[in-house]
């Protein structure tokens, strides 16, 4: 697990663990180190923790090479599954971890705000991932002139640009639509409570591949639990503390339903 | 209106063109409050005008997909439509739904040979548009308790001059028991 919440992480605290003696930082500190030797072990059983806690105010803010090297480990480093836990936002810090994972999950609340944040995102990271697609398929030009007159074409979402860019170009319009597809974020709507956000998930993907263009794949939703609190006020994972909950049979299913073999 | 319109219209409610009424409805309801003002799941995903611009075209598709359907109006009709005016549509709007099938398409019709819109219908009986809409188009489940249903209803028939309106109350009401 790695907590990538860059002046923000606390997952240690979640799982009961005192101030991280490793973190992040050491990696900008001592060029020789690497994310191996930063492992940390927690109370459970094949859960590592990298922690990136008490990150210096510059660690917040990655240069680009440092955020390169960065992922460029992650995907070396030998484990089953690796979580990469984000803060919140939109940085290009946030983006391009969250496109260089083989499968980004989302996480938002049945508030106005925290949709309106996700959508923001959404079309964030997906802009970020096609600039990466364009640059690699070496096509700048083409997409920034698509760009360039999207009030005139009335391109509003992915999907209008997309529309527009086979248009101009079928081949490489193809390539990059292809190359796109891969980008489909899975969601999980968290602390659910009324009764008529039960479908907010499914609705949310409807439009996203409605409207965007863009396939969310529906993880799950979980209840509002207060056990949750409990648990971390007694600086315990809510599922080993409370296995029956709401919370962990919801979380049980998003394994599920993610197609993550865990025995949780 | 050739068939790519019709199978464009299939398109946008991500349908085959085999699609069912009821598929192409159960549709039509769940996009049209996906993208109504209140909605949450789509809050701030589209600016207002973009937003009426959408359940437009989701009601264009709709109507599209209908007038297609056997049991739907006059095929005729619909192919002389398009930019005209209000009131030389109602000068065409015939009207020939089965009333026992079709009690709420028999009411739309019966709406625009008088050249009403739906608001007028609204403002005459008090009786909001969108719950017009909904008895229109037979939207079953979106309508109120049967005590409350017939009310609206019967203003609805008296408003559009409905000869027979108590055998269309009687169908309507039929119809909604059946659908529970």
């Amino acid at each position: 697990m790695i907590d990538a919440d860059l002046g923000g992480a606390n997952l240690h605290t979640f799982l009961g663990m005192s101030s991280p003696k490793h973190t992040i930082s050491d990696l900008f500190r001592d060029p020789v180190k690497n994310l191996q030797d930063i492992l940390l072990a927690t109370p459970f059983d094949n859960l590592g923790l990298i922690s990136g806690a008490r990150a210096m105010l510059n660690v917040a803010n990655l240069k680009h090479l440092q955020k390169e090297k960065l992922i460029r480990q992650v995907s070396s480093l030998e484990a089953d599954y690796i979580f990469i836990d984000l803060g919140a936002g939109s940085s290009f810090n946030v983006l391009d971890f969250f496109i260089a994972a083989h499968n980004g999950l989302m996480v938002v609340t049945p508030t106005p705000t925290s949709i309106e944040n996700a959508y923001h995102f959404l079309r964030a990271a997906y802009f970020r991932k096609l600039r990466h697609v364009i640059r690699d398929l070496k096509v700048e030009d083409l997409v920034d002139s698509s760009l360039d007159e999207k009030e005139r074409f009335g391109i509003r979402s992915p999907r209008d640009l997309m529309a527009e860019l086979r248009r101009r170009d079928p081949t490489v319009g193809e390539l990059i639509d292809r190359a796109m597809m891969s980008f489909s974020p899975g969601l999980i709507v968290n602390q659910v409570q009324r009764h008529q956000d039960r479908n907010l998930g499914r609705e949310i993907a409807l439009a996203c591949k409605d409207f965007l263009g863009i396939d969310v794949v529906m993880a799950g939703t979980v209840r509002t639990d207060e056990q949750v609190l409990m648990a971390l006020n007694s600086r315990r994972p809510a599922l080993t503390m409370f296995p029956q909950s709401h919370f962990a049979a919801d979380v049980r299913r998003i394994v599920q339903n993610l197609n993550l073999a865990a025995e949780i | 209106m050739g068939e790519d319109s019709l199978q464009a219209s299939f398109d946008f409610f991500g349908l085959s063109h085999e699609a069912s009424m009821d598929e192409v409805d159960k549709s039509f309801r769940e996009l049209s409050n996906l993208y109504s003002e209140g909605s949450l799941a789509t809050y701030s995903l589209l600016d207002d005008d973009v937003r009426q611009e959408k359940l437009e075209s989701l009601r264009k598709a709709y109507d599209r997909i209908l007038q297609s359907y056997p049991n739907g109006p006059n095929t005729e009709v619909d192919s002389e439509r398009g930019e005209e005016s209000l009131d030389a549509e109602s000068q065409r709007v015939c009207i020939d739904a089965d009333l026992q099938q079709r009690p709420g398409l028999f009411l739309q019709q019966s709406r625009k040979a008088l050249g009403l819109s739906l608001q007028d219908v609204a403002t005459r009986t008090k009786v909001r548009s969108s719950l017009l809409q909904d008895i229109e188009e037979q939207r079953l489940d979106f309508l109120p308790a049967p005590v409350y249903l017939r009310g609206f209803l019967r203003e609805f028939a008296r408003m559009v001059n409905v000869p027979d309106a108590k055998a269309l109350i009687d169908a309507f009401m039929a119809l909604h028991e059946r659908d529970k």
